[in-house]
């Protein structure tokens, strides 16, 4: 592609992204309110979503443009793991970092698990108290997620087998602190802001973040499927300069912050949810979100190792293995390089 | 006589669900609907040995629903998404009707695809019922709001109900726009120039004293 044709005006003018309520939607609420997709001649809808399968179906289908997207999921969507396979890519990372492990207050009590600077401490804490003859109910959001991953591997760091020492469910984000409360269930990985309510709540308590585990892994991505990126290169290309113009304008100042998570406030984004912030916490201990940063958005197979080692075991399970080029096609920086530099 | 399936619905919309419930019982089908509540939804499948699942696509539980078959290997009756039957005409018309479907693998396709379809007919009529809802309450507060911009004229230009109302019908032939829209731009502009008077409640008392 020539720096002529990323210059081209957006195929597209108007478009929709689904999103779930989650910090590490950012992004995307400050590309559409500080008026960065307008900039780039996109107007741009956001459709928040209630389940990460609805979100996949409605990219897949068209019936959205493109979407936040947990980090494996473009690439479990191209491989057919849930269904029937649908090429996708994740053209820019939107996120890294950002899943907090909480388990519920009478847990922390019982078990003695609590955080420090070794995730495998409360891991092991938890560990032994299991051995009591207890199996508790674990949730996580999606079965291709990092959440699922990274509590796989706490887990194990403390002896626990995910698969017969406790009960893995699935629900949505924002059902998690809820569900704690009433006793639904007994722990939780999941973005922020869910972890930090369900502390706020005091119904639960961080014991271990994904970023203790893996530091630095991207977590939420932009996914498209490649049929669409193939036909609408350089609304892809605006989308992109749009994403990157937030990361760059939320790193400017502290305000610009205080902003954005005034923006995410809304009702339409995460309303009441982030109402016990006072900023958008980045890059703090131990959970060290990250929306912006040298590197932090360009898309990373390197990166992407652990994730691709986990879904790889996964695929054990029915006899497959990792389809490489796959992998590569995925989580390219082709588009990200072809947008930035013109 | 086919025996008839279990049916699990899932479905927050009281009156849709009863709607699917009605017309799958009349198909022989035996239907247990669930709302959404803080019963888990893996007892409900596990206790009631769904042969079908339909679930409103926007529903926060379908996330749990989708990860049973990926999750539960050991389950013996695993739980596919419908998508899998290759149907992709059907499934386009489910995605747009806003249904979703899980069926125990290997079942018969056609029995299925049949009750997939009744789901989409019945959601497709509780939206065109809810549309034509929509459309009765608009026009409603189209009422209100242009009984709010006559109160305002009658107020600034000083005038009657009669004479203000033919204001806003020559300036909505002037514009070629409908009367609830000049209604709208009145309002916009009269409010802006005396913020104080913008009492929500005044529009049924005609202008403020």
């Amino acid at each position: 592609m020539s720096a002529m044709d990323m210059n081209k005006t957006p195929e597209l003018n108007r478009l929709t992204l689904g999103f779930v309520p989650l910090l590490d939607a950012a992004l995307l609420v400050i590309a559409r309110e500080r008026g960065f997709f307008a900039a780039q001649g996109i107007d741009v809808s956001l459709s928040r979503e209630n389940a990460w399968s609805t979100l996949r179906d409605k990219v897949a289908a068209g019936l959205l443009d493109g979407a936040q997207m947990l980090s494996p999921m473009p690439l479990a969507m191209s491989l057919g793991l849930e269904r029937a396979p649908c090429d996708a890519l994740a053209p820019i990372t939107l996120s890294r970092n950002g899943n907090a492990f909480v388990l519920s207050t009478s847990l922390c009590e019982q078990s003695g698990a609590a955080l420090g600077s070794e995730p495998a401490a409360s891991a092991r804490a938890l560990g032994n108290w299991l051995g009591q003859g207890r199996r508790p109910r674990l949730a996580m959001v999606y079965p291709f997620s990092c959440q699922h991953y990274l509590l796989r591997e706490w887990l194990a760091l403390g002896g626990i087998d995910p698969d017969r020492d406790v009960e893995l469910v699935v629900l949505p984000p924002p059902r998690m602190v809820t569900a704690l409360s009433e006793g639904q269930i007994d722990g939780f990985c999941a973005g922020e802001p869910w972890g930090s309510l369900a502390e706020h709540y005091r119904v639960g308590r961080l014991v271990a973040s994904g970023a203790q585990l893996w530091p630095e892994h991207p977590e939420k991505v932009l996914g498209v499927t490649h049929s669409w990126a193939h036909h609408y290169p350089a609304t892809l290309a605006a989308l992109i300069r749009a994403l990157v113009a937030a990361s760059e304008w939320l790193a400017e100042t502290p305000e610009n912050r205080r902003q954005a998570l005034a923006w995410l406030a809304l009702p339409p984004y995460l309303d009441r949810s982030v109402n016990h912030l006072d900023s958008l916490p980045l890059d703090t201990a131990p959970i060290h979100q990250r929306l912006y940063g040298p590197g932090v958005l360009r898309p990373d197979v390197e990166a992407m190792g652990r994730i691709a080692e986990q879904l790889n075991r996964s695929l054990r399970h029915v006899e497959r293995s990792l389809d490489i080029p796959a992998l590569h096609e995925c989580y390219s920086p082709v588009h990200f390089d072809a947008a930035m530099h013109q | 006589m086919p025996p008839p399936l279990n049916v699990l619905l899932v479905d927050d919309e009281v009156v849709r669900a009863a709607m699917v419930e009605e017309a799958l019982v009349a198909e022989g089908h035996r239907v247990i609907c669930r709302l959404t509540s803080p019963a888990s939804l893996n007892e409900m499948v596990a206790r009631h040995q769904p042969d079908v699942v339909i679930i409103d696509m926007e529903s926060p539980d379908r996330d749990t629903l989708d990860s049973m078959a990926l999750l539960n290997r050991e389950n013996p009756r695993p739980v596919v998404f419908f998508a899998d039957q290759h149907d992709p005409d059907t499934l386009q018309a489910a995605l747009k009707a806003g249904v979703s479907a899980y069926v125990v693998d290997g079942l018969l396709p056609g029995r299925v695809k049949a009750i997939i379809e009744v789901a989409i007919a019945r959601f497709d009529a509780f939206q065109s019922m809810r549309h034509e809802l929509e459309k009765t309450r608009n026009q409603l507060t189209e009422r209100k709001r242009i009984e709010r911009a006559k109160g305002l004229l009658m107020k600034h230009q000083d005038c009657d109900e009669e004479q203000a109302y033919r204001m806003l019908r020559k300036l909505a032939m002037d514009r070629s726009q409908r009367i609830a829209e000049v209604a709208d731009s009145v309002i916009d502009i009269l409010e802006r120039l005396s913020p104080r008077s913008s009492d929500p409640t005044s529009s049924k008392q005609g202008p403020l004293p």
